[in-house]
């Protein structure tokens, strides 16, 4: 028998299902499927899978657009949120005078957004405030910096140091030293030069401190006139030699205390500002571009952020599904060999 | 004239008609693989059975409706012979001697019924694949999950091995 014979034999024979196979196979395959697909199924399904890549895009897309058009309007409360001063005033007391008291009477006129506290009249007190402020672009920041010195100037103080720098985010840096009577209005002149971010003023009384030295000045003072009429009046060279040796150390004492009076009231005399211009996105209020703009840049920029957290999962993923497939490549090759060797064995 | 297009180049409009069509293919191929026709019965129902509750999920561009039958028969078979490898080894103590049914194909000559029943049941398969029901390469290895390279050499083989078994009586 060849092989030829032997496919037209195999051919020829084709098996027929018997009439009771057939009659149970279309009565059952007539009905209604009895059971739904799994989730598992209806998930697996190519073509539902295929779908969820765009469903997902438009459900981003979706977002973005939504969280876009609705920042984008120029509410008032927003502008005010990102514009109002992290005011911070710290008031210290070096003697027993109470903290309102050396808050006093405002020096000079307060009508621009921020009323910064003055020293008080009359006081001997240390005047430091710290200034950030916000604005728009390096121009206004070349502005402004040019104005601040104008301030200073204008009310009779002078810039200890300037530090100037543009970039992708511009700053300056401006220590200021005005007279401390004219420190408030400084600080409130200052402030109308951008937005306020953050504010920081501290007073610190000297008043009592200068009053201790005066006193130990006139101490001193004294106890020298009496060491020098000592002195006139010694009987001894020893004697003599001692009490001029006494009254040189009171001298030296007198200058130091003078010398730190003078410092002292020097301090009380000019206030510091410490000014910082900044042109950080973040602390410009939106105030450029139709509400259309801004509500796309705002969904481009949800956007970028979504393409983010998108990209890190993808990373994160990758390996795990790339074993993941090895492990079933392996599982499948397996598998396969596992059912040729049964069906050759059967 | 698409209404009246043969099933071989349109998909059938719904299970009942596939199940019509293809039912003796899936039959004979389980005959073939088992030896038996009892078992082969069994076989097709349960074949058509899960066949009927995935049949939302048949996609005609991705192949015939034969071939996914068949492919399903392929996979309740396998499990078949599983549960038959386990029973035997659990059986093996006993030395029941295995039921081999010789006239299991209508038709045949008993030389060529004789020789088909010493083969393995993956010879059988091919041959039942490529032969009784006449599928091209590319469907066969499908079927098989096999490239049609291998389906051409494991026919081959198949055809040998048969020729001599049954020259050898």
């Amino acid at each position: 028998m060849t092989v030829n014979e032997i496919v037209d034999e195999l051919g020829a024979a084709r098996p027929r299902a018997s009439d009771a196979l057939r009659l149970q196979v279309l009565t059952h395959a007539s009905m209604p499927p009895t059971r739904p697909p799994s989730l598992g199924e209806r998930v697996r399904r190519p073509r539902r899978a295929m779908l969820a890549l765009p469903v997902a895009a438009g459900l981003a897309v979706a977002a973005a657009v939504a969280v876009g058009v609705t920042q984008s309007s120029p509410a008032p409360v927003a502008r005010e949120a990102v514009s109002s001063p992290s005011q911070d005033t710290a008031v210290r007391s070096v003697g027993a005078q109470p903290p309102a008291a050396l808050a006093g009477p405002q020096v000079g006129s307060a009508t621009s957004q921020s009323k910064a506290p003055a020293p008080a009249i009359g006081r001997a007190q240390r005047y430091t405030a710290t200034l950030t402020l916000g604005v728009d672009d390096t121009d206004a920041l070349s502005s402004a910096t040019q104005q601040a010195l104008a301030i200073a100037r204008d009310l009779g103080g002078y810039v200890v140091s300037v530090q100037y720098a543009t970039g992708e985010r511009g700053v300056a840096s401006l220590t200021l030293r005005v007279p401390s009577t004219q420190a408030a209005t400084a600080v409130t002149r200052l402030s109308d030069l951008g937005t306020i971010l953050a504010q920081n003023v501290q007073i610190d009384d000297l008043q009592e401190s200068l009053d201790a030295l005066g006193r130990e000045i006139e101490r001193a003072r004294a106890e020298i006139a009496a060491l020098t009429a000592a002195i006139d009046r010694a009987e001894t060279p020893a004697q003599r030699a001692r009490l001029v040796e006494r009254r040189g150390q009171a001298r030296a004492q007198l200058r130091e205390l003078t010398a730190t009076r003078a410092a002292t009231s020097e301090a009380a005399r000019n206030a510091t500002i410490q000014l910082e211009l900044r042109t950080d996105e973040s602390s410009v209020a939106p105030v450029g571009g139709s509400r259309l703009d801004r509500a796309l840049d705002r969904a481009l920029a949800v956007l970028a952020w979504e393409g983010v957290v998108a990209l890190a999962i993808g990373v994160a993923a990758v390996p795990l599904v790339l074993v993941g497939l090895a492990l079933w490549f392996a599982h499948r090759t397996r598998r396969r060999r596992d059912d040729d060797r049964l069906l050759a064995a059967s | 004239m698409t209404v009246d297009q043969p099933l071989e180049i349109r998909p059938p409009r719904s299970f009942a008609e596939a199940a019509e069509a293809h039912l003796d293919d899936v039959f004979g191929y389980l005959l073939y693989l088992t030896r038996d026709r009892e078992t082969a019965e069994d076989l097709s129902g349960s074949t058509f059975e899960k066949a009927l509750t995935r049949w939302d999920r048949f996609d005609p561009q991705r192949g015939s409706a034969r071939t996914w039958l068949l492919g399903i028969a392929r996979t309740t078979a396998l499990d078949w012979f599983r549960a038959e490898s386990r029973r035997r080894r659990r059986e093996e103590a006993a030395a029941r001697p295995e039921q081999v049914d010789e006239a299991f194909v209508e038709g045949l000559s008993p030389e060529l019924e004789t020789a088909l029943a010493a083969l393995s049941a993956g010879e059988r398969e091919v041959l039942a694949l490529r032969i009784v029901l006449e599928l091209d390469g590319d469907a066969a290895a499908r079927v098989l999950g096999i490239s049609p390279t291998a389906v051409s050499t494991r026919l081959s083989r198949a055809l040998k091995r048969l020729e001599e078994k049954v020259n050898e009586r």
